[in-house]
């Protein structure tokens, strides 16, 4: 385990360190403790080792020794993919993150491992606070983002193809927003009903619009993604559920309050299905008020099952 | 997944240690043990393993220099590990989530440590705009966090989602917390003779009653929060459609049996009415309940009654 140990580390060094790629035979003879003598044996060795270090982030670039002919392979680790740039934190923002990955729990260990790399753990620990919801495709999606780079997964069961300005929690659930290629629009899709790997493209392959908030990407969720027509829907919401839909759809969505506690809120729907699975979780605490059309196909659905839903 | 190899997890330690004792010469053991997350032994051992590690041909010159001087530690000629290795994919987004989640909360301070350490590492990520963390707000969450913090009980009056009624009750507030995308606070319920959890959105009015209580040891946390159905729940056993096959993956369900053309029958346990009733009027004509024989009409009467706010006049008793 030691002997594994420091063997890794050399590796590490030894990468890093060279300004040119080295084949497998300069690495076995240069690395410490020794690679086995026995060619098969080494280069199984080796590409355990190799798949560690990836394992943990590390970048190691193979490439091809043209110079030297017979396709033969070198390996280096680049210092400009290697290094953590410097971040420049002080002591007390330090310990701000500490007590912000304690607060604020995610699943996994991703952010404490990453504080340690920070600089490590500083000051105390605080109470949890809030457990938010994650996925292990979230830091890919963010990452090509940030690099602006193209996005490809399977939804719903079509293949999508998203240039993806951004990711977005909201009301328990990650978004992954962004310009949809095929449809030449704006969407946002729920991360966790993606049902593929996420393909990632090559980085700079688009711009993110000046004036892009993935939270207000997010705000009219999840009614107004869908390819019905638009349509501005009235609903009055009695008092005992105005404040839960206040909190959901935003104060700008009040038109009216009235004395007796109950709202009149204001919806863009463009997913009628979405809409009426919304409305009628509000059981009769809620009344579409109009558009008449929208009014009138809640209605026939509610009577269509007021009607034949009974036994014989 | 599998766990990663010993080695691994070690290695990932000591390249995140090294960088640090490089740049902070002459730190106490204790205190980088303790920074690290690690043993003051297990330190010991990796710092010792140290020396042996280094450069090709590993003579004096090119192996690390640790300098253990009673209990503080230096290091030298590691250049190559000046820096530490730059953050995954997976814990810049952790960092930055979790960072943007506290920055959310209420009463967070927008221009403190925690938002100039958040700039720093968005700009290191390459993305400032990138990522949104809407933990959402209630009216009454201040004032529940206050009474939770001080100990004093307050009368709720509070909405039940599952039955679909107000209820008022007095309530020692222990905790407040967010998850699943709500805030909650959990505390001992007068009304309920027990520990209860509360979503605060649903919460309509809170009064203080001046009375104070002993907060205990343990109160629940986000992990009560998952449903678990007791032996005397009602069950239910719908046929769906083949349009509604999201029901099964949506819910526990306890027995599921596929029949032909996509169809299935599944049995769900109900913890109160008015969860079915959502369901069914979701669901619609998709869904048929077969038991027990008083639910086969749950769904007409549910729909009597919502049509009753846009027919005046035609009640629950409307004629099937």
């Amino acid at each position: 385990m030691a002997d594994r140990l420091e063997r890794l580390l050399n590796l590490t060094a030894t990468l890093l360190d060279t300004r040119r790629p080295l084949t497998l035979d300069e690495v076995a003879e240069r690395v410490s403790p020794p690679y086995p003598e026995e060619q098969a044996s080494r280069r199984r060795q080796f590409e355990r080792d190799k798949e560690t270090l990836r394992g943990l982030g590390i970048d190691i670039s193979v490439e091809l020794l043209d110079q030297l002919g017979g396709g033969e392979v070198g390996y280096r680790i680049h210092p400009d993919r290697y290094y953590l740039p410097e971040l420049g934190l002080t002591d007390d923002e330090r310990e701000a993150l500490h007590v912000a990955v304690t607060a604020v729990r995610l699943e996994g260990d991703d952010a404490r491992e990453g504080l340690l790399k920070l600089g490590g753990i500083a000051g105390e620990r605080a109470p949890a606070l809030a457990d938010l919801p994650t996925s292990p495709v979230l830091g890919e999606l963010f990452d090509a983002s940030a690099r602006r780079a193209l996005v490809r997964f399977t939804y719903r069961g079509e293949r999508r193809e998203l240039e993806p300005y951004g990711v977005a929690l909201r009301l328990g659930h990650w978004y992954v927003v962004g310009h949809d290629r095929d449809r030449d629009a704006s969407r946002a899709f729920r991360v966790d009903r993606i049902e593929s790997e996420v393909e990632v493209g090559a980085s700079g392959a688009f711009d993110v619009p000046d004036d892009f908030d993935p939270a207000r990407f997010v705000r009219d969720d999840p009614m107004s993604y869908g390819d019905d027509r638009p349509v501005r829907a009235r609903v009055l919401v009695a008092a005992t559920r105005a404040g839960w839909v206040t909190e959901q759809l935003g104060d700008d969505a009040v038109e009216d309050r009235h004395d007796d506690g109950s709202v009149v809120v204001a919806l863009e729907v463009v997913n009628r299905e979405a809409f009426r699975n919304w409305l009628l979780d509000l059981l009769d605490h809620a009344e579409v008020l109009g558009p008449p059309d929208v009014r009138a196909e809640v209605v026939a659905w509610l009577e269509a099952l007021a009607t034949t839903g009974s036994t014989p | 997944m599998s766990p990663r190899p010993l080695a691994a997890e070690r290695l990932r330690r000591v390249l995140a240690l090294v960088p640090w004792i490089l740049s902070h010469p002459d730190e106490q053991l204790d205190d980088l043990a303790a920074r690290f997350n690690m043993s003051r032994r297990d330190l010991e051992r990796e710092l010792s393993l140290l020396q042996f590690c280094g450069l090709p041909p590993y003579t004096a010159d090119r192996l690390i220099d640790v300098d253990l001087r009673g209990d503080r530690v230096s290091i030298r000629l590691a250049e190559y590990f000046e820096r530490p290795l730059r953050l995954t994919p997976a814990e810049g987004f952790a960092l930055l989530a979790a960072g943007r989640g506290l920055l959310a909360m209420p009463g967070s301070d927008p221009t403190g440590p925690l938002a100039r350490a958040l700039e720093k590492l968005a700009a290191a990520l390459g993305s400032t705009r990138g990522l949104a963390v809407d933990v959402g707000g209630a009216p009454f969450l201040d004032v529940l966090r206050d009474a939770a913090q001080e100990g004093e009980q307050v009368e709720l009056d509070y909405y039940s989602y599952a039955r679909d009624e107000m209820t008022t009750r007095r309530v020692d507030p222990m905790r407040v917390f967010h998850a699943f995308g709500a805030w909650y606070v959990g505390g001992y319920c007068h009304r309920a003779e027990g520990e209860r959890l509360f979503r605060v959105d649903r919460v309509r009015a809170v009064r203080p009653t001046g009375v104070r209580f002993e907060p205990p040891s343990s109160p629940l946390s986000p992990d009560d929060l998952v449903y678990h159905p007791r032996s005397d729940d009602l069950r239910i056993t719908l046929r769906l459609d083949a349009s509604a096959r999201w029901v099964a993956e949506a819910y526990p369900t306890e027995d599921v049996v596929e029949e032909k053309g996509g169809g299935q029958r599944v049995t769900l346990a109900i913890s109160e009415q008015a969860w079915l009733d959502r369901l069914l009027l979701r669901v619609g004509p998709a869904a048929t309940v077969l038991d027990p024989p008083a639910e086969r009409d749950a769904a007409r009467r549910a729909a009597a009654r919502v049509l009753a706010r846009y027919r005046p006049g035609a009640g629950d008793g409307a004629p099937g």
